[in-house]
């Protein structure tokens, strides 16, 4: 079958599930799940194949006709696309389901398939005036998924919160595909490299796109949206949604001119995103604003590559700048499933116990088994710790700046210090998710609603395990994926086609799956020989501490505290802390809150001031009459003053 | 054949030698407070006995409790088998192995913190906070160095980078490596090995909760990354592939004693640091590093 017949079957079944899916929950779910398969199907005949699908109307659209393009690129992210939505939906099935949400289950799966939608046909289209339809539906449906549980106030604020985010960006991109159709005179998009003027315009790309990706320091919008967002919302949003924003600046970084400092601009965003937000997560109590941040991270690194690549075409040095792309695709594709698979697992968290404060958890492995497994996973992966997936789109990416750095080049200036910076974002990921995974499910249950969790039911738990599933082959086989990696990276610099796969991708697939055997071996020997050595259970010996309580286990906030000490300047935490007092103290509580840094104390301050500004200029505008004909004598005498004496020349 | 067996023999050496060298530091430690110290051989009787022994678990705790010191030792055993050994040299060296080494050595972390946090204790969830963070630090400052040894030698895998001498800058390589070696194995003036119920140490609290076998595999995997350390740090500095298969096994040889030693030695005549001192000396050690790529930089042919 044809991609074009695929991706129209695609587009007829998700345009159905547009319709049905308020009243007919079931048919709404096959319907996205056939259309996400014909357009997985589509995406991978292209990424495997050799030559893009490309498709013009004869009719116009608002104007215009309509042009269709699926290159390696737009086929990369819509795989991803493809995965997250079904999973995705499945999980919302019974995650927000008709029985529990009666209110806004329907409104989620329209708004649901219109982002799935929208989303898709923004990486497909070709022509300017079309993508920012499609780009501006998904953000507007996304703006409703966000408010889906709008009884909480919190919901509702972070999803204003994320509309207005949007609409900055939204008004950078206006402005791009305007000039840009200004100065091509035509709507339709492809390699512009001919056009040397427009460089300027990557720095509109960079912003309009940058919102959506939430790098650091734009990412203000993104930890309360995904915090707030029903789980399988958040799934998306982390693992797809951020990703549209890399699109956009990988996709336009490819096809326009890009000014000579945007590889070191992008390198150092990434950088110092990597670095900060994992610094933020690292700090958080609330598992779900603690995977937010963790996104920040992941956009960093993803940005470190593109910045990599972008570079190494300014210094031509085809080599490690294929590397180092190849290692942010990759690192798309990998952020996409397990990010996802956190933000489900933190789901079945918060399904099971209605709270996401970590500090209020603990001990649920024993009732939520599964769950606890693949959080774990997932925590292996998105550490970036071998044998998992998030290690191979690293060790691509760290290749390339080693590389870089090997060949003494100019670029290895900026790679020297961007490779530290990743390896101590590296050390503080696996501090943070040693965090997240332990003080949720380990220990002892620390509340009530902690002590009665539950296992979350067969639908939610199937796509998880199909996003585990996913880590582990992108895991174990790499050097499968090579392919379609190189055939992404030849549509982004058509100078790079046919980069041979490295030859250490593969060992590096043998060597995960020989250490994952012996792992699991070793695990074996040692479980049996505990066994037949005999075992007794104890309270946890705690150095003889004789009553232990399960509010006596390290805090969240505890185990944060070192680093928390180091980036205090950054992190500005907030605390609260009444002491006990007197001989019986009735109650002493400590509080913390670690406030969204760039909002609170950079944007707000200055909106502030913007306001009082505003506030002030109003006072001339009172309504009488005689000051308002002084403003205009006095507004002539100043024209006739400037004619004067600026004089002719 | 040929690379099988060249594992193989690697293999025994790696956990065969391993367990000498706790033995060399208590004894060098004991020379120099005038003891006599317990046989050198003291860590392999205690491993056998460890091994045969029963196993108290706390009720908290899931089977992850004793996975995780099992995936540790394969990590870290993992990350010695991707060295080379003087003659011995890697058969499974590939490019970018070295990322591999650095980061199997923090799969080992994350095994052994998220073990220690199972059980519930604030006192290993203390070690396991003060291990993960300090950690951040010497991640760098191991980055460092391999960067350093990297553009010496203008290769990634392990083998080609450590085959070359380290150039002018390897005297600071050796001191920075030698501060990341005593922090990543807990020695003295980071932590002191001895204590147990201190609440200044970093590792040992983490394994508070362990007894048997599972102790046995942490307590050989320590060992293992001890050796580990000191002969990446030998390699790093020595020109090794200048010398012949022989010489460069007895250099090899002779300078892991010496480090040993001088370990032995550090623990003997300084006294642990104030807690808050710690990451200013890892700092210092990653600031050691970081020299060293410079002058790996500015210096040497391209």
């Amino acid at each position: 079958m044809s991609p074009g017949f695929l991706l129209t079957s695609a587009f007829a079944a998700a345009s159905a599930s547009l319709v049905v899916g308020a009243r007919y929950s079931r048919t709404w779910l096959a319907l996205v799940v056939c259309a996400a398969a014909a357009t997985l199907a589509a995406a991978f005949r292209v990424l495997l194949g050799t030559t893009d699908w490309e498709w013009r109307s004869n009719f116009a659209i608002g104007g215009e006709a309509a042009h269709l393009r699926l290159d390696g690129v737009s086929a990369v992210f819509l795989v991803l696309l493809c995965v997250v939505a079904a999973a995705g939906a499945v999980y919302g099935r019974e995650y927000w389901s008709d029985a529990r949400e009666p209110g806004s289950a329907p409104r989620g799966r329209i708004a649901w398939s219109a982002m799935v939608l929208n989303m898709g046909l923004a990486l497909l289209c070709s022509n300017g005036l079309h993508f920012l339809v499609a780009w501006e539906l998904f953000t507007l449906s996304a703006y409703f998924l966000i408010r889906l549980d709008d009884r909480r106030r919190p919901a509702r604020s972070a999803a204003w919160l994320y509309l207005a985010a949007s609409h900055v960006a939204s008004l950078c991109l206006f402005a791009f595909f305007g000039v840009l159709a200004a100065r091509t005179g035509s709507w339709d998009l492809g390699p512009m490299l001919e056009h040397a003027e427009l460089a300027p315009l990557f720095w509109l790309v960079l912003l309009g796109f940058g919102v959506k990706a939430g790098f650091f320091p734009l990412h203000v919008w993104l930890p309360s949206a995904h915090s707030n967002a029903p789980s399988h919302v958040s799934g998306i949003l982390s693992g797809v949604a951020i990703k549209m924003g890399i699109y956009g600046i990988v996709r336009f970084s490819g096809w326009l001119v890009v000014p000579p400092g945007a590889g070191w601009v992008v390198l150092g965003l990434g950088a110092g995103s990597a670095l900060v937000g994992i610094t933020f997560a690292f700090a958080q109590n609330d598992l779900k604003r603690l995977l937010a941040y963790c996104s920040v991270e992941h956009v960093g690194v993803i940005l470190i590559g593109v910045g990599g690549a972008l570079l190494a075409v300014a210094h031509d040095n085809a080599a490690w700048g294929r590397l180092a792309l190849a290692g942010a695709l990759l690192h798309v594709w990998n952020h996409g499933a397990f990010k996802a698979l956190l933000f489900f697992c933190s789901g079945s968290v918060v399904h099971a116990t209605g709270t996401r404060e970590m500090s209020r958890l603990g001990g649920l492995w024993r009732a939520m088994p599964w769950t606890a497994t693949l959080f774990a996973l997932a925590a292996i992966a998105v550490a970036g710790l071998p044998p998992l997936n998030g290690f191979v789109s690293e060790w691509l990416l760290y290749l390339g700046l080693f590389d870089a750095a090997a060949l003494r080049s100019a670029a290895a200036w900026a790679v020297l210090p961007v490779a530290i910076v990743l390896a101590m974002a590296g050390a503080l990921a696996l501090a943070t998710f040693v965090k997240a995974g332990t003080i949720v499910f380990f220990g002892a249950p620390r509340t009530q609603v902690a002590r009665h969790a539950h296992e979350c039911g067969p639908l939610m738990r199937g796509p998880m395990l199909v996003l585990a599933g996913a880590c582990i082959a992108l895991a174990l086989a790499p050097a499968v994926l090579w392919p379609a990696l190189a055939r992404a990276v030849g549509a982004w610099n058509p100078a790079w086609i046919g980069a041979e796969p490295p030859a250490a991708l593969d060992r590096l697939g043998w060597t995960h799956v020989v250490l994952a055997g012996v792992a699991v071996l070793v695990a074996l020997v040692l479980v049996r020989r505990v066994r037949a050595n005999g075992t007794r259970r104890g309270p946890t010996w705690d150095c003889g501490f004789a009553e232990p309580t399960p509010r006596m286990q390290y805090t969240s906030g505890a185990f944060a505290g070192i680093v928390g000490g180091w980036s205090a300047w950054l992190l500005r935490t907030e605390s609260r802390y009444r002491r006990p007092r007197g001989a019986f103290p009735a109650r002493s509580e400590r509080v913390e809150r670690v406030p969204e840094m760039v909002l609170e104390h950079v944007l707000a301050p200055t909106g502030g001031a913007l306001v009082r500004v505003a506030l002030a200029a109003r006072k001339l505008q009172h309504g009488r009459l005689q000051a308002y004909i002084l403003y205009l004598v006095l507004g002539l005498a100043g024209v006739a003053l400037i004619v004067y004496f600026g004089g002719a020349p | 054949m040929n690379v099988l067996l060249d594992v193989l023999l690697r293999a025994v050496v790696w956990l065969a030698l391993a367990p000498l060298l706790p033995g060399i530091i208590t004894k060098t430690k004991a020379w120099v407070a005038g003891r006599r110290g317990p046989p050198v051989l003291q860590l392999s009787y205690d491993l056998a006995r460890l091994w045969r022994k029963g196993v108290v678990l706390s009720t908290l705790v899931s089977p992850g409790f004793v996975i995780g010191p099992a995936v540790a030792w394969v990590a870290v055993f993992g990350a010695a088998l991707l060295l080379p050994l003087g003659a011995l040299g890697t058969g499974l060296g590939f490019e970018g192995d070295v990322l591999l080494f650095v980061y199997l050595l923090a799969l080992a972390r994350f095994c052994t913190a998220w073990a220690a946090m199972e059980t519930g204790s604030a006192f290993e969830g203390m070690g396991a906070a003060r291990e993960v963070s300090y950690a951040v630090l010497s991640e760098a400052a191991i980055i460092a160095a391999v960067l350093a040894l990297c553009v010496q030698s203008g290769s990634t895998s392990l083998v080609a980078m450590l085959t070359p001498a380290a150039g002018a800058g390897a005297v600071l390589l050796a001191a920075g490596l030698f501060v990341v070696l005593l922090a990543e194995n807990c020695r003295v003036p980071f932590d002191d090995p001895n204590t147990h119920l201190e609440l200044t140490m970093i590792h040992e609290v983490m394994v508070l909760d362990h007894s048997g076998p599972p102790l046995a595999v942490i307590l050989h995997g320590a060992s293992v990354k001890l050796l580990l350390f000191a002969v990446f740090l030998t390699e790093a500095v020595l020109p090794m592939g200048s010398l012949t298969p022989l010489a460069a096994t007895g250099a090899l040889a002779a300078s892991v004693l010496v480090v040993t030693l001088a370990t032995g030695m550090t623990e003997s005549l300084l006294a642990r640091f104030a807690f808050r001192r710690v990451p200013l000396l890892l700092t210092v050690g990653f600031l050691l590093c970081l020299f060293a790529l410079l002058f790996a930089w500015r210096g040497g042919p391209a």
